[in-house]
């Protein structure tokens, strides 16, 4: 009796999912075969998956009958190495790979090694509404469709008055040892964003215009008397002078009480406060003089994408208030767009968290280097 | 009947490796011009070879730092779990009690926790906050240190993660040494130390070694364990493999790198090489 009610569950788990999911591609196949249908590729967390499966698609189809698009995901990125090397022979071959738009951090790299269309030649309006600077450290080749920026992240149990700007910032560091980190530069982008604001705030405009946009090892001497600011901090960090690995190990001193103030991703710290990583005494804040940097995610169409006329449809779509809405509202990102474009009630959200602008990086070869400079000089 | 194996073996890995050689000694052509066209601050020979990347890498005060810090890691890390296999085999040969089951037991389940998980645990326990800590400050230890990121912290670590395969190994070894040569040993009159240094010890060497040589590969090498518990710098030289293959885009001087951490490991191999040949000889001059 017992081995068949296990019998009988086993085959109940096992084939309503299979059977679940066959007439969801049944679905899609039939749609395939009325109209014409794009092919996305995405790759990322699964706020990225519910960002397209759930609200940029359905919301494109919806508005375009006879457009399809059909959603490839990869968890993590696990497939982009494999998905390079597949767009990277087909573009080479003048074949289409299979995939029409794509997602994910191989964009970046796609771009620099000149495999995608050159943003000019796209047919997409709401393109002008874009701040031209983020398409510069892609060489043009890539369109930025949302931003997450790096903000501070502070325990309002302890600390009532947070820091406003870098100045005052590093004062409450030195006024408070032990109860500030931030995360090695080459482990994630908000320790990396921190040292990178230090060094930024001690540069001359034009030097930090050339390091943004091109890779230039001759101005990199620029950088030592921040990195020799930021070595001066070492006796006041967590631990004198511990810089965790990764952007979640920081989250986790912070949730822990053990560090009070720190950098921190504004998409992941709002989701770590949503699923209670971070309790609600965690607050954030940005600071000014210069704020802390902010990253693009940006879209790919490979060269021998098909349908562009119907492609460029979706992304003018993407990059339209209402999905530029979804972003924010779906994964706390930042617009891409102008945030003149957007609702009142966006300018208000983003007023006191960020600039209308991210604020752009160093050129990527740059930023590596930058990465090995802090490993030398800072610890 | 060998050529298959032998092909493999020289197509999966006798192939890289000679690849990798050649691209730290500056040779960017063939199946190297991938990585060189995507790499920052190459040292490129147009001729012949050079050493630029060596002499870059050797010279880097850094570097060698994390070189230090690894053999020192890997041979306290050696030492503790030899020592910690070597007491705990022998508790369980010389007991049978159900304690003795229970400590065997509890020797191997770290074997079946991902090394992940295993890392995150140990700093938490360890940690400012954590439980060691805590538990030192209420019997009146304020001073206790926060071993959270620092190298002891990384020593506890691979300890944790090596004793098992170290207790599997050694146990196997004791259990081979029959009771007989035990009890002759203690009705002639030895003691229990002396029946451990005269018989248990001289039959358990290949055993030791083979903890002994394995263990050191394995924190030559390691990447997890350091790199979640281990401080910014002076860190391992994996860790700083992975940055500079990755974060900094070099992955001439990461290779670099990892010709030095495979010289130190043919040579704890070439130890384990030379323990297996002693003990065949000796195998086939008593027969």
């Amino acid at each position: 009796m017992k081995a068949r009610l296990l019998a009988i569950a086993v085959a109940v788990l096992v084939f309503v999912p299979t059977a679940l999911s066959a007439t969801h591609a049944g679905g899609h196949a039939k749609k395939a075969s009325a109209g014409t249908t794009i092919v996305v590729y995405a790759s990322g967390d699964v706020n990225v998956q519910g960002l397209w499966q759930n609200n940029i698609i359905p919301g494109f189809e919806k508005a375009n009958k006879g457009i399809y698009v059909k959603f490839i995901f990869s968890e993590h990125g696990t497939d982009d190495g494999t998905t390079l090397a597949r767009i990277g022979a087909a573009v080479k071959g003048r074949h289409w790979p299979g995939i029409d738009l794509v997602d994910g951090g191989l964009v970046t790299t796609l771009a620099a090694a000149g495999l995608n269309q050159p943003v000019g030649k796209a047919t997409a309006p709401n393109l002008k509404k874009i701040n031209p600077d983020l398409l510069v450290p892609v060489k043009g080749a890539a369109i930025p469709y949302r931003g997450s920026s790096v903000v501070l992240a502070y325990n309002s149990d302890k600390v009532k008055s947070p820091p406003k700007s870098l100045s005052a910032l590093l004062d409450w560091i030195r006024a408070n040892p032990g109860k500030f980190t931030y995360n090695s530069p080459n482990s994630g982008g908000s320790g990396y964003s921190f040292a990178e604001t230090v060094v930024d705030s001690l540069l001359t405009p034009s030097i930090l215009k050339q390091m943004d946009q091109g890779y230039n090892p001759a101005i990199q001497s620029n950088w030592k008397q921040g990195l020799d600011l930021l070595h001066g901090l070492n006796k006041y960090m967590y631990g004198n002078g511990v810089y965790p690995n990764g952007n979640a190990a920081v989250l986790q001193l912070l949730g822990q009480g053990q560090i009070w103030v720190a950098p921190v991703w504004s998409d992941q710290s709002l989701t770590a406060l949503k699923t209670g990583q971070l309790g609600p005494n965690i607050k954030l804040t940005q600071i000014s003089n210069p704020s802390f940097t902010g990253g693009a995610a940006y879209l790919a169409v490979p060269k021998t994408a098909k349908h562009k006329k119907v492609l460029y449809k979706f992304v003018n779509y993407i990059l339209s208030p209402p999905a530029q809405q979804m972003i924010v509202d779906v994964m706390a990102g930042f617009p891409a767009i102008d945030i003149k474009y957007m609702g009142a009630a966006i300018k208000q959200k983003f007023q006191d968290v960020s600039a209308n602008t991210l604020r752009p990086t160093y050129q990527t070869k740059m930023g590596n280097d930058f990465k090995a400079a802090w490993q030398q000089s800072v610890p | 009947m060998v050529l298959p194996p032998v092909a493999v073996v020289a197509v999966f890995i006798g192939f890289p490796v000679g690849a990798a050689i050649a691209y730290t000694l500056g040779k960017i052509g063939g199946p190297n011009s991938t990585v060189a066209l995507l790499a920052q601050r190459q040292h490129v020979a147009h001729h012949g070879v050079t050493l630029g990347a060596y002499r870059e890498v050797l010279g880097n005060t850094h570097v060698r730092g994390d070189l230090w810090a690894t053999i020192w890691v890997t041979l306290v890390t050696v030492a503790c779990v030899v020592l910690l296999s070597w007491s705990i085999a022998l508790y369980l040969r010389l007991s049978n009690t159900w304690i003795s089951r229970v400590v065997s037991a509890l020797s191997v389940i770290p074997l079946f926790i991902p090394v992940v998980i295993a890392s995150y645990a140990i700093l938490t326990f360890y940690a400012a906050t954590g439980f060691i800590k805590t538990l030192a400050y209420h019997v009146g230890w304020q001073s206790f240190p926060t071993l959270g990121y620092t190298l002891t912290a990384v020593v506890i670590g691979e300890i944790w993660v090596n004793v098992p395969f170290g207790v599997l190994m050694m146990s196997s070894g004791l259990n081979s040494v029959p009771n007989a040569l035990i009890e002759a040993a203690r009705d002639s009159g030895a003691s229990l130390p002396r029946t451990v240094r005269s018989v248990l010890l001289p039959m358990n060497v290949i055993p030791t070694v083979i903890v002994a040589t394995f263990t050191g590969i394995y924190v030559l090498g390691s990447f997890t364990v350091p790199y979640l518990t281990g401080p910014t710098a002076p860190n391992l030289m994996g860790v700083s493999m992975q940055q500079f293959f990755g974060s900094f885009n070099q992955p001439q001087q990461a290779e670099v790198m990892a010709m030095i951490v495979f010289v130190l490991a043919a040579g704890i191999g070439t130890i384990y090489v030379w323990a297996n040949v002693r003990a065949t000889k000796r195998a086939s001059s008593t027969t």
